[in-house]
């Protein structure tokens, strides 16, 4: 009996979590904070990555899409957390008889969402126009799965520092994923770093997201799918749990 | 049961007490009215009892359930409308009802059904499939009221619902407002108006500085100050010295001037009717109106509160200073 109430309320969470994430891909996507951190900041770091350097499309292709996946999915949460605090839509959520942890949920699921979309555009475009072929499915699969998640649980975390305003959680998110990709594999890869660099480079999640990435589309792999896959779980696991701890905390100071 | 019971519902942030050890209860069916002036703690008193704010002492509960340990169910009883409204503007007006809807999962047959409903019943419904962006003030305010009654509360909480609309909106929401309590809802309204308190409200709670400075129905907090009685008389074309003149008849103990008229404070009101009258008489004043009136909750409030209000301290200028 108490397993089916338990079932029934998961279950009713998820319908919860659901209906939050697809209003916020309906109203926020578009907003000009969403496309701007999200679409523009990334491909403009592409292109200035790319643009007067002999670099081959099958190393271009991966960096793009790690790093288009890791600015969208982190980009979401940062952009609708403070905006709905701001006009006051997230008090809708504090006074549903729903948790915390589900209205994050919804916020997750928008994040994960739009990395996917915005990173499979690459994808396609490399299949279609620059031959790029899909070597491993699974692991491109899990690598875009696995750092979508991860990456909107950590926008969820940074939106928990409270600002009136997008660009508030935006500027110490940016302190963060800037830094990250001198580390993580981006601009040079990870086996020509010097060993200080490839430890350093271990404990960056984007390491792991381009790794697979990579390994999907034909790359070499330094680290193993096996150990991107379990770090990125990781970090998944410590976003989320911080995040929801994080915004708990604020909820007790109102 | 009751539909709200609060125990020494208490707020802090730091040092600043910003509700201090309140207990009230609220009956069901009842309009219960929340007074108090900017910064006495309803806002923070409301975001207790629906959950939003833990408090730091003190319980709430919603028809028994407790509002921190039994959050979902207790929720699941009650709609807000926060002080702003705060609707979703890129949606339309169905499109917040059935997100409403789904934020309390609400089967889809449902949802439809009521916000249907809703919609025509708060004269949205020609206009559901527009943007929320292009609504009036006051139809922002009827969708958010719509809104909180999308799971089919037993309770509604209102906070300011008719604070800058035009009056026509004004009178349409306390319309709604009074239909819904017919129909068997428990209303819990905040407001600065003392009049839409006086003229909805079956009891009303006064609170200032964090404490419940009274609380009875309006006409038994009226007599609480029987000695506050008014005679309101304006003069066709009176000169500048009249208020200076009518504080010197007996048994006035003030004066007031407000708009054309003069409020004459008295505790003795057939006394000074004649005194006015012989003044009128000797000073060949041809007199305007003459109205004599009981003390309204608004002077229950300042009494209480020790808030003046910006009228009052304009008219106090003029004739004695106000002293409740």
């Amino acid at each position: 009996m108490l397993f089916v109430v338990g079932i029934k309320r998961i279950l009713k969470d998820i319908r919860v979590a659901w209906a939050i994430g697809e209003k916020d891909i309906r109203i926020y996507y578009a907003k000009p904070a969403s496309l701007m951190f999200g679409i523009l900041f990334p491909f403009s770091m592409f292109l200035s990555f790319v643009i007067g350097r002999n670099i081959p499309i099958d190393q271009a292709i991966p960096v793009l899409v790690a790093q288009s996946i890791f600015f969208a999915s982190s980009s979401i949460g940062p952009v609708t957390i403070p905006l709905e605090k701001r006009i006051r839509t997230f008090d809708r959520f504090l006074s549903a008889p729903v948790s915390l942890s589900t209205v994050l949920l919804g916020k997750t699921i928008a994040g994960f969402i739009y990395g996917i979309g915005v990173s499979i555009i690459p994808i396609i475009v490399g299949v279609i126009f620059f031959q790029s072929i899909v070597t491993d499915f699974i692991a491109l699969a899990v690598g875009l799965g696995l750092s979508a998640l991860g990456f909107a649980a950590m926008g969820i975390m940074f939106a928990s520092i409270p600002g009136q305003g997008p660009g508030q959680v935006m500027m110490p998110l940016n302190f963060v994923r800037i830094p990250l990709l001198f580390i993580s594999g981006v601009f040079i890869p990870v086996q020509d770093l010097p060993v200080w660099g490839q430890i350093l480079s271990m404990f960056s999640p984007l390491t792991h997201s381009i790794e697979l990435v990579r390994g999907g589309l034909g790359g070499q792999n330094f680290f193993g799918p096996l150990f991107n896959v379990a770090v990125l779980t990781f970090y998944l696991g410590l976003f989320l749990f911080v995040g929801i701890r994080f915004h708990i905390i604020n909820q007790k100071k109102e | 049961m009751k539909s709200i019971k609060a125990v020494n519902l208490t707020k802090a942030y730091g040092k600043l007490l910003a509700v201090d050890h309140i207990s009230f209860e609220v009956e069901k069916g009842e309009i219960f009215g929340f007074l108090g002036p900017n910064g006495a703690g309803k806002t923070t008193t409301t975001r207790m009892l629906t959950g939003i704010s833990k408090p730091t002492e003190g319980t709430a509960e919603i028809m028994g359930y407790d509002i921190q340990e039994q959050s979902v169910e207790a929720k699941e009883l009650m709609g807000i409308v926060p002080d702003i409204s705060n609707v979703y503007t890129d949606l339309s007006a169905w499109g917040n009802l059935i997100f409403t809807a789904r934020l309390y999962d609400v089967p889809k047959v449902e949802r439809e059904k009521r916000a249907k409903e809703l919609l025509q019943l708060f004269g949205l419904f020609d206009r559901r499939k527009e943007s929320v962006q292009g609504f009036s003030r006051g139809m922002k305010r009827r969708l958010c009221i719509a809104m909180a009654l999308m799971n089919k509360s037993s309770i509604l909480f209102l906070d300011e619902p008719t604070s800058g609309l035009d009056v026509q909106s004004v009178l349409t929401i306390r319309n709604l407002v009074r239909k819904l309590n017919e129909d068997g809802l428990t209303i819990f309204l905040t407001t600065h108006n003392m009049e839409e308190a006086n003229q909805m409200c079956d009891r009303v709670a006064i609170i200032n500085n964090g404490k419940i400075a009274a609380i009875d129905t309006p006409e038994k907090l009226k007599k609480t100050i029987k000695k506050l009685q008014f005679i309101e008389v304006s003069f066709v074309g009176a000169a500048n010295n009249v208020t200076a003149e009518l504080e010197k008849l007996q048994g006035v103990t003030e004066v007031a001037k407000h708009g054309d008229k003069y409020r004459l404070n008295t505790e003795n009101p057939p006394k000074v009717l004649s005194a006015i009258w012989e003044y009128a008489s000797a000073n060949n004043l041809e007199m305007h109106t003459v109205n004599t009136l009981g003390p309204s909750l608004e002077d229950v409030f300042v009494k209480l509160t020790g808030i003046m209000p910006e009228m009052k301290r304009k008219g106090s200028k003029r004739g004695k200073k106000i002293g409740l």
